[in-house]
């Protein structure tokens, strides 16, 4: 009862909703939430390489941003091994797609 | 200090009617009505254009009582789909001018913007913008109360908005005196019939009478009239009668985690032997753990309602029980909600049913039961059923009463709240 005279209480108790109504605005305002995937330039690229690379011969930890589509999906881990020919890279055991990369970073000690 | 909100509720007018008439040109200036299906018992007028209504037309009547003050009345049936969609097309101008748009009902919304004033002038000019625009391009005419809060806002555009001819209004605060306080109660906010009859009993004929009232009294009065647990509505209604009122434009607010699920349908015939309303009893139960289940939530509280046949003599029964274990899995909760309808159904012929869920926990992780060794596997068989309803329509796989004359899964299917899609 006390909600009522709360927050939006009032507006939340009172009103009339059809639930599909309130389903269509919900998946409404979740496509907009939506990422979508950045696409790297060559350089971009380069700096991903040689970060990987770095880490797959050094054992260096490193942090690989990944795309995905609601989420901020960062991958954090040494890379063990990179698998061109399936185009996918291995951090800690699990296999990641290399498509998926929007960015990568030495992780600072 | 803070800039003072500048708050707009926008209404449209007759709104599933001028929908209707958007999407039929040749029907324009003939009186036309939205009107449910007389056969199935929901044949009342859902919506009427303002030339129905000058014939007298009112919303809510019975169609025949329509018909013999209007004979040439055009009848439509109702679309509930389409009427969804233009909402949402509605919604996306308002959020063209903010991006704090809350819808309140199918054809009401509030905006706040105060953030966006600046580029337009004033609100009432930003107000005939946004009207002309959704005129243009959906066809309906919409009005807008303005105020530096939502009360006011929605008070402005039902009280003037509705009746002048612009269709814009702003009820600003230190306008109350002249424009709010001297409307009789039945004006305000949240004041049906019932609580208008409350309030003239305890010698409260006008909204400034309530306002004037000091909370504290207000209290004892409403305690005396409506019992012990008044004190909240007492001060709800003493906000609202002072135009007082904090809460925000909150375009998320559909997202929140329901605390009920329930569904609840008025039967096209009275049902009069136990068999029959165990069958409807079942469909709802079966649509209430489907919704459950797609949310991911499990319940722990079943309630069952029944309304009688009679309106002269009021019977039925709303009675709810907690089940030993939450869950979604429908015979489970059949089996609990018959218990309920048992124990409480007087014998009466019913018209309307209800199920619903609540107390949620999260379907992922759940109780081992003795008495339920096979959880595991009646969870699969309902997500099993969920996707094939998901992918071919709900009715592509019913319970084989559905089948029986007392059945309504395939009717219901076609139906947003009561009313054809």
């Amino acid at each position: 009862m006390r909600k009522k005279l709360e927050g939006n209480g009032l507006w939340e108790s009172s009103r009339m909703m059809l639930p599909e109504h309130k389903a269509a605005i919900n998946a409404y305002s979740e496509s907009l939430r939506r990422r979508v995937r950045i696409e790297l330039d060559e350089q971009e690229w380069e700096q991903v390489s040689r970060v990987v690379s770095e880490s797959l011969l050094r054992r260096q930890p490193i942090s690989v941003r990944l795309f995905h589509p609601v989420e901020l999906l960062t991958v954090i881990g040494i890379v063990d091994r990179v698998d061109e020919l399936k185009g996918r890279f291995m951090v800690d055991g699990e296999w990641f797609p290399i498509g998926d990369i929007e960015g990568a970073a030495l992780e600072a000690e | 200090m803070a800039r003072d909100r500048v708050i707009m509720l926008a209404d449209c007018q007759s709104f599933y009617a001028s929908v209707e008439k958007a999407e039929h040109p040749e029907y324009a200036g003939r009186p036309l009505v939205v009107a449910g299906d007389p056969e199935r018992r929901s044949g009342i007028i859902l919506a009427a254009c303002p030339i129905a209504k000058e014939y007298g037309v009112i919303t809510a009547e019975r169609l025949g009582d329509s018909l013999a003050k209007c004979p040439d009345l055009i009848i439509v049936q109702p679309r509930m789909a389409l009427y969804i969609d233009i909402s949402l097309m509605i919604t996306h101008i308002y959020q063209s001018y903010t991006d704090l748009v809350e819808s309140y009902s199918v054809d009401e919304q509030f905006l706040d913007v105060t953030g966006s004033l600046h580029l337009y002038g004033s609100a009432e000019e930003l107000a005939a913008l946004i009207q002309k625009r959704i005129q243009e391009e959906t066809g309906i005419y919409t009005r807008f109360g303005i105020g530096p809060n939502k009360i006011l806002a929605k008070m402005a555009c039902d009280n003037y908005a509705k009746k002048n001819d612009s269709g814009i209004y702003t009820l600003a605060s230190d306008k109350l005196a002249t424009k709010l306080w001297t409307l009789p109660i039945a004006k305000m906010f949240m004041t049906g019939s019932r609580m208008t009859r409350h309030f003239n009993a305890m010698g409260l004929e006008t909204i400034g009478q309530l306002a004037a009232t000091p909370l504290e009294k207000l209290k004892t009065l409403m305690r005396r009239k409506l019992g012990r647990n008044s004190d909240i509505n007492a001060e709800l209604y003493w906000r609202i009668a002072n135009g007082l009122d904090d809460s925000p434009v909150t375009p998320g607010t559909h997202e929140t985690a329901p605390t009920t699920i329930g569904h609840m349908m008025t039967l096209p015939r009275d049902y009069e032997s136990l068999e029959e309303i165990k069958v409807v009893l079942l469909e709802l139960t079966e649509l209430v753990c489907q919704r459950c289940r797609s949310k991911g939530y499990m319940g722990h509280v079943v309630s069952v309602a029944c309304m009688g046949a009679d309106y002269s003599k009021p019977s039925g029964f709303s009675r709810q029980m907690k089940m030993d274990d939450p869950t979604s899995v429908t015979n489970q909760v059949y089996r609990y909600a018959v218990q309920l309808l048992k124990r409480h159904w007087d014998g009466l012929p019913v018209r309307k049913v209800g199920v619903s869920l609540s107390q949620f926990a999260a379907d992922d992780e759940y109780q081992l039961s003795l008495f339920e060794p096979n959880q595991e596997k009646w969870m699969a068989l309902e997500k099993a059923t969920d996707a094939i309803k998901r992918k071919y329509g709900d009715t592509s796989i019913v319970r084989a009463v559905s089948a029986t004359k007392a059945g309504q899964a395939e009717d219901r299917a076609r139906k947003i709240g009561g009313h054809y899609k």
